[in-house]
């Protein structure tokens, strides 16, 4: 990151908003399943940023508190600045959140259909195998070395078997990563 | 439609009469405290500690979030926040959840390059990274224990996950075709 981030200029805080909106509506499975499609887009096609400065901005938006659709954030920053932050933040969450507000409502008013208890029955586990689905991509991306391969399942018998607050076990983790345990 | 009782739905009880200050108190410990994303702290916060939710209607919300387009734990607050206090409610637990870490973000890249390269962050980047890919996969875990599909939803949810995870087939042609075969499977169950 040894560039400055350029100061946003309308033309360009324009172009941020448009592609990422458009990336919202089809954001279907979330952030991560359009990152490809992202990447495609910022490096390739309009030159914002090297592949190398996409990688770390990923870094630090998976390790930084908050969602990872934040990545989208430091996009916008890296481009145009604290403006270009938010620009891309409001584009890239704000289409999808009118549409889910509005899908909804529409289905609140089903509440009585038995369609409505079959969906959200056929949903649930299908979502269920998509979170593992993320937590294993990210594993292999993060489990470079048995010590960290160790960290992962320790870190996922933890939470799914007791009560644990997930902020002490990372908290903990990255005290043994600072002490090299890694 | 067997079992009307002890399906409890989407309709989220819980979620009924909490204010928009509690809103905001619960998004902002889930956006502030979501080290390595945000997923396994909003299960602890709004299902542990508010009580705000079940482990099956937390289930079924991160289903209907999925499958709608945008990330999904912006979906999530706007479906709990909406649920609780309308639009207001939403723009308030994307608040916390979402602009106050986005902003917090900021900063912290603003000072990052200068440490970037220190033994001691990456170290704890290391290690932070791998612990959350642990955080994400106990969740799901927890969710599968607390939920008790049937066999059918373990066939379903087993294939989203070797077909996206494993095989990294392309979510946006694979989900529709899981989803259908899902919601068809337990309509035929249903009848």
């Amino acid at each position: 990151m040894e560039r400055e981030p350029v100061s946003g200029g309308v033309g360009i805080l324009a172009e941020i908003a448009w592609r990422f909106a458009a990336l919202s509506l089809v954001a279907i499975g979330g952030i991560n399943a359009i990152l490809p499609e992202i990447h495609r887009t910022v490096v390739d096609v309009e030159h914002w940023i090297t592949s190398a400065q996409f990688a770390e901005l990923f870094a630090l938006a998976q390790v930084a508190p908050g969602p990872n659709a934040m990545v989208v954030a430091l996009i916008g920053w890296k481009v145009a600045g604290v403006a270009g932050a938010l620009v891309a933040t409001v584009a890239v969450c704000g289409p999808s959140s009118v549409l889910c507000y509005l899908a909804l409502r529409g289905w609140h008013r089903l509440r009585d259909s038995p369609a409505r208890g079959i969906v959200q029955r056929a949903l649930a586990p299908v979502a269920i195998g998509l979170v593992f689905a993320s937590g294993y991509t990210l594993a292999q991306g993060a489990d470079r070395t048995l010590i960290a391969a160790a960290m992962t399942a320790i870190a996922a018998a933890a939470i799914a078997f007791t009560r644990i607050n997930p902020v002490w076990v990372l908290g903990a983790a990255a005290l043994a990563g600072v002490a090299g345990y890694t | 439609m067997s079992t009307a009782v002890d399906e409890p739905g989407v309709d989220t009880p819980g979620l009924a009469g909490v204010t928009r200050g509690e809103l905001l108190r619960a998004a902002l410990k889930v956006g502030l405290l979501g080290f390595g994303g945000v997923m396994p702290l909003a299960r602890r916060v709004f299902v542990d500690e508010c009580r705000w939710l079940t482990d099956r209607e937390f289930a079924q919300l991160i289903g209907i979030s999925q499958v709608l387009p945008g990330p999904n734990v912006v979906n999530l607050a706007v479906i709990i926040g909406s649920r609780a206090q309308g639009v207001p409610g939403a723009l308030v637990t994307l608040t916390g959840i979402l602009f106050v870490p986005v902003m917090l973000l900021v900063v912290l890249a603003t000072f990052y390059a200068s440490v970037a390269q220190t033994g001691v962050v990456q170290g704890a980047l290391a290690a932070g990274s791998a612990a959350g890919a642990g955080l994400i996969l106990g969740t799901a875990t927890r969710l599968l224990v607390h939920t008790r599909p049937p066999l059918r939803g373990l066939a379903t949810g087993a294939s989203a996950f070797v077909a996206i995870g494993i095989l990294q087939w392309p979510l946006l042609l694979v989900l529709p075709a899981l989803i259908a075969l899902a919601i068809a499977w337990e309509w035929s169950a249903s009848r």
